[in-house]
């Protein structure tokens, strides 16, 4: 059943990626610029524009130049960056393990908070924590995260100085030898505790600002889920055997509440890491978002569609992860 | 944006009662019922309607020009005259908020009701005639669907130009495969139903059934998640637009507006303050709209 599931999933996968790329190459191919120009700068001579027409194949037909491009993606060759000159892959190389930490670091802030929020919001329910929970979820869903990221510079960095205003680590300290390639888990593997702190303190905001939206949309999940189960005749049975409360609450009643949020979480996670552009950007992050940003700016269309396709290519194995999860968890769901 | 966390919450919603007292109470005592169910509903109800009001009067009532320059009075701390300060070129920032929310919401509006109907034209022809055009659609819809969307997004507003027309058709593409599924589901719950069946078979025509009979009752979770994404697009045009790719200044946008007060927070804590204040308060109260329409339809929920 699950390897049924995995099957379709694979040509579905297959079929995104392939429409993924044709919508943004289509898109960034009928942009009214021309890239020739765009690579040999404002001052070349129109001979100069025409040999890196040629040279690039810009002059091929657009199918042509789709064909080339798809033959080397598939080879995960994702061509040259226009813009910084180097091959996309050394590029996303570099900047895609900020986002990935970035995007985790997220996601465990939404994920831990969220889950005890939620299970005690739904116990006391109408409490006070009830009514601040709520009320910290509507805004997570509210405050625009660029305007939050600002604000939160504002108060912690500029008039606190308790927080580092962006970057994965201060100017001028090494970072650590890579062995994941995320900073905190390569610091501590090679011992360096302080330098994990330092890691840790400048994902701090960043992590938060992203985080918070997830954060609440796992409370209120769970806080649903928690108040559907706990109202059923097995949690009652459960109370009259006598059980503690605590017993009741998690053995009982948060394992079934939190076969939704699963997938929830599931969904945040590729939604985050395409969500990041705004923070990277104002915490000056080196991450894909920031990346994707510049290149949109810069028409540069083989940077532009190599990160598409890893976003759409995260999300939708994600979603996979998540459905496999959803049916060892839940033995009642039947691929159809 | 945060181009949008979402709830995937997908409760079957029942329009036909709420729909059905609408019908015999009239619209102001369904107001007056709705606002009753809940302290939030009403907080929601008077947000909305400020903000609503600001898009229909909210220039001509401006107390202050919104975009000429008055130089001897930049960054101006709030005051009697400028109850929220000034920016840098000493324009009311009062007077460009409320100007603002037409911008900011009336582009949220003109989304989605082109995101609505693409998405109910795409929804209800696949789950009507299902077969090959079904999973063509749904294939389409999936498609768009993993786009990542503030990419999406901002490839388009960057290709085609940078400007609020463009972040329309940007968020446009956002948003409506949302709806295509939502419809669709809907159509497919609710097209095997008696009443459907009896009006066949009275001889309606398949135009007839699908506006008269089936849409109309699948109306209700459209509804809540409109409601919800009103904050949404707000939201992911604010933040198009505060990365230079949706309103340009002068515009009074308010997501410009926190980009223009970038550069001044730690002089001017007002200039950023305020827009930001009234992005906020704008998707809360859709967002606490959005549940309390939830509630309201959902049965279980009800007392």
């Amino acid at each position: 059943m699950v390897i049924y599931l995995i099957v379709r999933r694979f040509f579905f996968l297959v079929f995104v990626l392939l429409g993924l790329s044709l919508i943004t190459f289509t898109l960034s191919h009928v942009v009214p610029s021309d890239p020739a120009r765009m690579i040999a700068g404002p001052r070349a001579s129109p001979e100069a524009v025409e040999k890196i027409r040629k040279d690039y194949g810009l002059d091929r037909p657009l199918y042509e130049q789709y064909i080339r491009y798809m033959s080397g993606v598939v080879r995960l060759d994702f061509g040259e960056s226009l813009s910084s000159r180097r091959p996309v892959n050394q590029d996303l190389k570099r900047y895609l393990p900020a986002t990935v930490e970035l995007t985790l670091y997220a996601m465990l802030f939404a994920v831990v908070s969220g889950i005890p929020l939620g299970v005690l919001s739904a116990v006391k329910r109408n409490s006070l924590l009830d009514a601040v929970t709520r009320t910290v979820s509507v805004l997570g869903l509210s405050i625009p995260s660029f305007w939050l990221a600002l604000m939160l510079q504002f108060l912690l960095f500029a008039q606190l100085g308790v927080l580092p205003d962006g970057q994965r680590l201060p100017i001028g300290v090494k970072e650590p030898p890579t062995i994941t390639t995320l900073y905190t888990v390569d610091a501590l593997l090679s011992g360096q505790f302080g330098l994990f702190l330092t890691a840790l303190k400048h994902l701090a905001m960043p992590a938060f600002v992203l985080g918070f939206g997830s954060l609440a949309i796992v409370t209120r999940m769970v806080r649903s889920g928690m108040l559907e189960v706990l109202g059923q005749d097995y949690i009652r049975t459960a109370r009259a055997k006598g059980l503690e409360q605590k017993t009741v609450v998690i053995r009982h009643a948060l394992k079934n509440a939190l076969l939704p949020a699963v997938t929830v979480i599931g969904l945040q996670i590729g939604l985050l890491l395409g969500g990041a552009v705004l923070v990277e950007i104002i915490f000056s992050w080196p991450g894909i978002g920031r990346y994707a940003f510049t290149a949109i700016q810069n028409f540069d269309y083989n940077a532009v569609i190599s990160v598409t396709l890893i976003i759409g290519f995260a999300y939708v194995t994600v979603n996979l992860l998540v459905d496999i999860m959803y049916v060892l968890l839940d033995p009642r769901i039947r691929v159809v | 944006m945060t181009a949008e966390p979402r709830t995937t919450e997908q409760r079957p919603l029942v329009l036909g009662l709420a729909e059905r007292e609408v019908r015999r109470q009239g619209p102001l005592a369904w107001l007056v019922a709705f606002a009753r169910q809940s302290p939030l509903n009403v907080l929601a109800l008077i947000l909305i309607l400020l903000f609503l009001f600001l898009v229909a009067f909210g220039s001509a009532l401006a107390p202050h020009d919104p975009v000429k320059p008055n130089i001897q009075v930049k960054l101006h701390p709030p005051s009697s005259t400028y109850w929220f300060g000034t920016d840098e070129l000493g324009r009311d920032i009062l007077s460009r908020v409320m100007s603002g929310a037409k911008y900011s919401l009336g582009i949220a509006f003109i989304i989605l009701s082109i995101a609505l109907v693409i998405g109910v034209l795409v929804g209800a022809l696949a789950g009507y005639l299902g077969g090959l055009v079904d999973e063509v659609l749904m294939r389409v819809t999936d498609l768009f669907l993993a786009f990542p969307a503030l990419i999406l997004a901002m490839a388009i507003a960057a290709t085609l130009g940078r400007n609020l027309q463009n972040v329309v058709v940007a968020l446009t593409a956002v948003y409506w495969p949302w709806y295509a599924r939502l419809v669709r589901g809907q159509v497919l719950a609710v097209k095997e139903r008696e009443f459907v069946e009896a009006a066949r078979a009275v001889g309606a025509s398949p135009g007839r059934v699908m506006l008269r009979h089936i849409l109309p009752n699948t109306m209700a979770p459209v509804i809540v998640q409109l409601t919800i994404d009103v904050g949404y697009a707000v939201l992911a045009t604010a933040g198009l637009s505060f990365l230079g790719l949706g309103a340009q200044p002068p515009l009074p946008e308010w997501g410009t507006m926190i980009a223009g007060a970038r550069t001044f927070f730690r002089e001017a804590w007002w200039y950023i303050s305020f827009p930001g204040l009234a992005l906020t308060l704008t998707v809360v109260g859709f967002n606490l709209l959005g549940d309390g329409l939830r509630d309201y339809f959902d049965p279980r929920s009800r007392q």
